[in-house]
Formats: structure tokens, C-alpha cells, sequence
């Protein structure tokens, strides 16, 4: 469904020299429909400039990014996006923040709050929503992030890092959370990540960037059953290609 | 913001000064054409104030004997309350109970204005160069205080408690820590401080109509000049911007990392 | 397995709750009334002209409230004020805004500001009063001049410095320009702004005086004027304290409004 082909992004260097940042090669990679892919790379391997291009955010230099054969020229209804800290507005309660989505598109008051309530209630936070983002714990916050982009019901999830942030036992929780809520209703995903536990537990494919300029070096099959939990993590498939994605990980590092 | 969009306004447009040079050509132009067809005989044009600017400060001259007397004031009691202020300031910082001491005066001194009290300085003082001093003082010194109990406060407390576990003393904790640590503090002070310090003079001058600049601007009132009337003015101004920028320029040079926790 | 119950604390005996606040606090209690003691004491002993004792100044305040005889000066002072102060805010949101938004703007009038803010303001009198002549405008004009331009320059800050992360989250749910200003920059930019109202207000208040004084004609500031030439030092004392007042009272009405509505600021 999603098509990138020779996908290349340079920032311009500072007081707009020609010494440049190259951050992406040319990638080339496409993304299923309904499928879980999860993109891991060493630091600075333009893994979020390429999530902010596919969302629309920044534009690209060379290349091609098409949904369905439509090119990106910027945000979409058919897109949402799940941003590392939250991005949440501090002034607004948690059904101002899960409406938001709504609200920008056009739709009126009530019906935003009554739609918005219904995804308070799938992430769990039914009883929170008239307290403000200062009140809730890290792990809260993303969620109510989850279930304002969930709310405009989008065909693709873009996910930067979302748990990066958090404590180790927030994240679990969370990716459990998540996994239970993509089973219900199967939306592409393309899911950011620096840890490779998560990259296998949650992907059905984990696709493998290089240093920069980033390009894609491989695109690994995760081929274990779903629904998946805890109890995944001790398979030997899971460990199998967790050790695989470090090795090459670990080669791949700028010492 | 769409692609598109983002395109569009990579693409530079006219320049930070270009702009900046239309902005003022703008204003300048719009004064003289207004001033010259108002034809009113206190608004000079643009360019009678700047022949006036030009005739008092290179021709006769004039300008410098009036601003040397009005000066005298502000550099005496701007180093008089940086010699106060500076001192009190850290022990504010530091000692607790000084600190508590002052704090219920900072809001007072810092909110009452000092206009009302000049009639009652020169009551104390008279009319001479002592009362300007003092007026100078009291606009300055409150505001270099707090800046410099404030720069104290920003050291990181556990730089002094890393200090103490290698067993510094106080002046070594003083000397070490604490003052480099408030060194940007201090300077904002300085600086804010200087601009209350020429604010305080020029109050002085106005109010006051005393020895320099202030009886300067009353001659040339009296005598309808009102083209010298603006050029001191902009004497003043062009001032005050010459002493606030080489005050800035030394405290980039001293506390580059410094950034503005000012207290205005 | 013990349970351990929350919320249950130790009772506090009564004296207790309330001499902790008194003790902490004892020092600036103790610095305030040490303060006011020693004016008095010096007022009296001293007999200087200049320096009445702290209760000479409170009868001369008691004196004016209740006589009403400055109550007209007081009503002009605070017109002009209104009225000066509405102008700044007026022109320093607006501007402010423009300049926080759009970098051409900033650039186009960022030094002229920044000059006109660090400029010893009443250093326009004279030019307002060959303007205006001998009328309000001047007043009014020297009240603006005094706030402006720190309201301009904390509003711009302001709107430039809203999260950019906030910014791209509304981008990404396909706001429009006008959306990410009435819900994104407005509401973020709040907090600076009102920093920027309220040192605003506190200049305006003393360019409220420092204009009246140059006037010399209505006003607080001509009863300033008069009563120090007239060596009456309590009454100019008691002005001074009326004017601080009047100050203490429009910052307190500015942070309440703010509290009210930056309640969400961490």
C-alpha cells in the first residue's frame, strides 16, 4: 500500500553552505496492507526523518512516496501519527487532546467528545478525561497520544518512538496494550524503534536501516503467531532473530 | 504546512537589513513629509533635526559640556550602587537569613517609583550634583541587587555540595563555585541596572531642569529651536544604545553562556 | 501481609499548624516591622524635614483617604492610565504577534524595537509635548511609551517560542494556518504573554507618574511636585506610598486573571 522508491532527504547545512546532511540514501521499501512493520537502525539513521516524510510533515528531494499510487504531498486524513514526547497540548484536558483530530477537521463539539470518549475508554483511561497532561503519568500521556490518533480513524499509523521516553515497565505494558488494540482492528503500521526486543515483538516484518545516509540494508520476516505476549519473548524464533538484528546492529555502529 | 509550502519559504526574500533600511526610510520619509507640511514651528523635519544633530555635536559643539555635567551624575551613582548592590546582592544569595531579611522590601523597592521622591531628596540635599547621585542610586541599585542574588541562586547547589565533599572552605566555595557560577547573573544586573541608571539621569534632567542637559532643553524650548530641541534628544537616545550595546558586547565576551534569568 | 492504609496521617496538634508558617516566615516578619521601628524612631529622633517619622506618613494617607482631596488627582491619574495602557496593549499584542509569527517582521523591526525599549523613555517628553502641547495626549503618550515595548517583545517571544512540537502535531492532523494560531500558539503563548502584561503594567504605572510630574499640571504627579517643593515631606511620602498602592493593586488584578487562566502551566 505503501510505496517508497529511491527515497533521498539532505538538509541543507547551517548559514546554507553546500556542507550538507545527507540523512536518507535512496530507499526503497514497501509497506503491506494491515501490516506491522518496525524500523530499527543505528542513531542517525534518519529512521524519524523518514516517518515525518511519509506522514507528510517535510518534503522530500528525490524519489518517489505514493499511498495506493497517490503521491505525498502532505498530511491526510488516511494518516496519524504518534510522536515520541507525547505532543500533547498542556492546557486541555485528556477529551480536548483525543478530539483534537476531530475538531480540525470539522466536526462538531459533541460528537468529537462522544467519538473521543469511546477511545478514552479502549486505552484505559476512563475517569481521566477532564485532567490535564500535567496530572498523568508518562505512560497515561501516550496513550492519550494513541487514542487521539486512533480517534480520525486513519488507514496508517505512524508511530515515532512512541515509548521511547518511558520506563521499562511502562513500555511492556503499553506494547501490550497496543498489541490487544491493533488485533481488533488491523491498521498499517510503521512503528519506530531503537530497541530490538520491541522491533521483534511487535513487527510482522522489522526493517533494518544503515548509518547514514540511511538506506535500507534488509527487511527481516518476523514469523511468529499472533496474537502475541510474554510469552513470545521465550520462543526460540524471537531470540533467533532479536541476536541477528544486534550482530548487524552492533556492525554497524559509528564507534 | 504542506510541501509545498515549506518550498516556498526556503526561497530567501530581501534581506534582514534591506528590510530594515525600507522600515526606516519609511519612517523617516513620513516624518518629513508630514513635518514639513504641518509647518509647525515646534516639529522640525527629519532633516532639520539632523542638521541640528549635526551643527550641536561636530559644528559648535554644544552638546558636550551639558552632556559632561549630566553624566557626571550617572557615572557616580552608577558606580556608587554597583559598590552597594553587588555585595548585598551575594549575601542575599548565600546567607539565608539575610536573604529573608530583605526579601519583604525587594517587591516594595522594586515596584515604587522614585520620581515622587526626587522633591524630597533635594529637600535632604539641595540642588547640587549630591542629590543627582543619590536619585541615580535609587533608580540603579534594587535592580543590580536582585539580578545578583539572583545569579547566586542559579548556582547549581550540586556543584557547591561536590565542592564541600572535596572538602572546599567557604571563601573556597566563594571563590571557585559561587562567584564564576553568578558571574552572568551580576552582568545582567550590570546592564539592566545602567539602563535604570541613564533612565535616572534623564528623569533627573527633566524633572528637575538641572545643570546640564535638562537646562539645555529648556534654552532651546524657550527659543522656539525646535530642531536643537529633537537633536538632544537624539543625543541621549544615541546614548543610551552606545553604553547598553559595549555593556552587552562585555558581557558576551565575559559570560557567553549567560542567558537572561533578568528580573526587569 | 500488613496492609498500610493511605491517607492517614499523624494527627498535628493545632498550636502546631499554625506556628510553622509564623516561624518560617519570622525573619521577614521580624525584617518588616524592624523596618518600619526604625523609620519611626529615626523620623523622631533626627527631626530632619525630609524624612518624617512612618506614622506622620500614615496620618497624612489616613488623612487624604478620608478627606477625599486627592480623590480627583487619583480619578485623572487612572483615566490616563486606563486609557494609555489600553493603547499598549492593544498595539503590543497585535504587533507583537505579527512579529512573533512572521520572521519578516521580526527582522523588519526587531533592532527599532529593541533601541525604543531600551531607551530611557521619558526622554520623549519633550518631543510628545511639542507634539501635543499642554493636553493629555501627552500624558497618555508618555504612559505608552513606557509599556509598549515590553509587551512587544515578550509577546514575540512568546509566539516564537511555543513548543515546535506542538506546532507539528497540529500540521500532522492537517491544521490549517489559522487553526494552528487560534489552538496552538494563542493558548501556548499565554503564560509569556502575561509576563509581558504584567511588567507592562508596572512600567505603565510609572510612566503614569514620571509623565505627570513632567507636566507638572494634573494629577498624582502635580500633587507629587507640589508638595515636595513645598516641603511637605509626609504628604509626598504618603503620595509615593498611594502610587505604590495603586501599582500593587493592578499587578495583583493582572496575576489573578493570569492564575485563572494558566492554570494548566506545570
Amino acid at each position: 500500500m505503501i510505496q517508497v522508491r529511491g527515497l533521498s532527504k539532505e538538509f541543507a547545512g547551517r548559514d546554507g553552505t553546500d556542507t550538507g546532511i545527507v540523512a536518507l540514501g535512496s530507499l526503497d521499501f514497501d509497506v503491506r496492507d494491515n501490516e506491522f512493520l518496525t524500523v530499527i537502525g543505528p542513531s542517525g539513521c534518519g529512521k524519524t526523518t523518514l516517518l515525518r516524510i511519509v506522514a507528510g510533515l517535510i518534503p522530500y528531494d528525490r524519489g518517489e512516496v505514493s499511498i495506493n499510487g497517490v503521491p505525498v504531498t502532505g498530511p491526510g486524513p488516511d494518516r496519524a501519527v504518534v510522536f515520541q514526547n507525547f505532543a500533547l497540548m498542556p492546557w486541555a484536558d485528556v477529551l480536548t487532546n483525543v478530539s483534537f483530530g476531530l475538531e480540525i477537521r470539522g466536526m462538531p463539539k459533541a460528537e468529537c467528545e462522544a467519538t473521543a470518549m469511546g477511545l478514552v475508554k479502549l486505552v484505559g483511561l476512563e475517569g481521566f478525561e477532564r485532567r490535564l497532561p500535567k496530572e498523568l503519568s508518562g505512560g497515561m500521556q501516550q496513550r492519550v497520544g494513541l487514542a487521539r490518533a486512533l480517534a480520525v480513524n486513519p488507514r496508517i499509523l505512524l508511530m515515532d518512538e512512541p515509548f521511547g521516553s518511558l520506563d521499562e515497565q511502562t513500555r511492556r505494558l503499553l506494547q501490550e496494550q497496543l498489541l490487544r488494540i491493533w488485533e481488533q482492528e488491523r491498521k498499517t503500521v510503521i512503528f519506530i524503534t531503537h530497541s530490538m526486543e520491541e522491533a521483534v515483538l511487535l513487527g510482522d516484518r522489522v526493517m533494518l536501516m544503515t548509518p547514514r545516509p540511511g538506506r535500507v540494508k534488509e527487511i527481516i520476516n518476523v514469523s511468529l503467531k499472533r496474537p502475541r505476549g510474554q510469552e513470545t519473548e521465550k520462543s526460540a524464533t524471537f531470540i533467533e532473530i532479536k541476536e541477528y538484528l544486534w550482530e548487524n546492529l552492533r556492525s554497524m555502529q559509528v564507534a | 504546512m504542506t510541501v509545498q509550502e515549506s518550498k516556498k519559504e526556503r526561497k530567501g526574500a530581501l534581506s534582514a537589513d534591506g528590510l530594515r533600511i525600507v522600515v526606516f526610510a519609511l519612517f523617516a520619509g513620513s516624518w518629513q513629509f508630514f513635518a514639513a507640511r504641518m509647518e509647525n514651528m515646534l516639529i522640525p523635519t527629519f532633516t532639520e533635526m539632523v542638521g541640528g544633530f549635526v551643527q550641536l555635536v561636530v559644528i559648535s559643539g554644544r552638546i558636550w559640556e551639558p552632556l559632561y555635567i549630566s553624566n557626571q551624575a550617572l557615572v557616580l551613582g552608577y558606580l556608587f550602587s554597583i559598590v552597594v548592590a553587588i555585595p548585598l546582592g551575594l549575601a542575599a544569595g548565600r546567607v539565608r537569613w539575610i536573604d529573608k531579611l530583605l526579601n519583604p522590601y525587594i517587591g516594595v523597592l522594586l515596584a515604587i517609583p522614585v520620581a515622587p521622591l526626587i522633591p524630597i531628596v533635594i529637600t535632604a540635599l539641595g540642588l547640587g550634583l549630591t542629590s543627582r547621585v543619590v536619585i541615580v542610586f535609587l533608580f540603579a541599585f534594587i535592580f543590580i541587587t536582585v539580578n545578583t542574588r539572583a545569579g547566586v541562586r542559579n548556582v547549581d547547589p550540586g556543584l557547591i555540595e561536590m565542592a564541600k565533599s572535596f572538602g572546599a572552605n567557604e571563601r573556597q566555595i566563594w571563590r571557585r563555585i559561587v562567584i564564576p557560577g553568578a558571574v552572568p547573573g551580576i552582568f545582567v544586573g550590570l546592564r539592566i541596572g545602567l539602563a535604570r541608571a541613564i533612565a535616572g539621569m534623564v528623569i533627573v534632567e527633566l524633572l528637575l531642569v538641572a545643570s546640564g542637559l535638562g537646562r539645555l532643553l529648556l534654552e532651546f524650548a524657550g527659543r522656539l529651536q525646535a530642531d536643537f530641541v529633537f537633536a538632544t534628544v537624539l543625543v541621549v537616545i544615541l546614548e543610551a544604545l552606545l553604553l547598553l550595546n559595549a555593556m552587552r558586547l562585555v558581557e558576551q565576551r565575559v559570560a557567553p553562556w549567560a542567558h537572561d534569568i533578568s528580573v526587569e | 501481609m500488613a496492609r498500610v492504609e493511605a491517607g492517614k496521617t499523624r494527627p498535628i496538634s493545632v498550636p502546631g499548624a499554625l506556628w510553622g508558617p509564623v516561624r518560617s516566615n519570622g525573619i521577614e516578619m521580624l525584617a518588616l516591622v524592624g523596618g518600619v521601628t526604625l523609620w519611626e524612631m529615626l523620623g523622631w529622633l533626627l527631626a530632619m524635614p525630609w524624612l518624617p517619622p512612618f506614622s506622620k506618613v500614615m496620618e497624612a494617607l489616613i488623612q487624604f483617604v478620608q478627606s477625599g482631596v486627592i480623590l480627583a488627582n487619583v480619578v485623572v491619574s487612572l483615566q490616563g492610565l486606563a486609557i494609555g495602557f489600553s493603547i499598549s496593549l492593544v498595539v503590543g499584542l497585535v504587533v507583537g504577534a505579527l512579529m512573533g509569527r512572521y520572521r519578516r517582521v521580526e527582522k523588519a523591526l526587531d533592532i527599532y524595537i529593541y533601541a525604543l525599549f531600551i531607551s530611557p523613555s521619558l526622554i520623549f517628553a519633550p518631543i510628545f509635548f511639542a507634539i501635543f502641547g499642554l493636553s493629555d495626549a501627552v500624558r497618555i503618550a508618555v504612559i505608552v511609551v513606557y509599556s509598549l515595548f515590553v509587551i512587544i517583545i515578550n509577546t514575540a517571544t512568546a509566539i516564537r517560542t511555543v513548543d515546535p512540537a506542538l506546532v507539528e502535531m497540529a500540521c500532522s492532523f492537517g491544521a490549517n494556518e489559522r487553526q494552528i494560531f487560534q489552538r496552538i500558539l494563542l493558548p501556548a503563548s499565554l503564560p509569556l504573554v502575561f509576563a509581558g502584561i504584567r511588567l507592562g503594567m508596572g512600567r505603565a504605572v510609572k510612566g503614569m507618574i514620571n509623565g505627570e510630574m513632567f507636566i507638572a499640571m494634573v494629577g498624582l504627579g502635580a500633587l507629587a511636585q507640589r508638595y515636595g517643593s513645598q516641603f511637605e515631606a509626609s504628604k509626598a511620602f504618603a503620595i509615593a506610598m498611594v502610587i505604590l498602592i495603586i501599582a500593587l493593586v493592578c499587578n495583583w488584578i493582572v496575576q489573578t486573571v493570569e492564575n485563572n487562566l494558566t492554570q494548566w502551566v506545570d
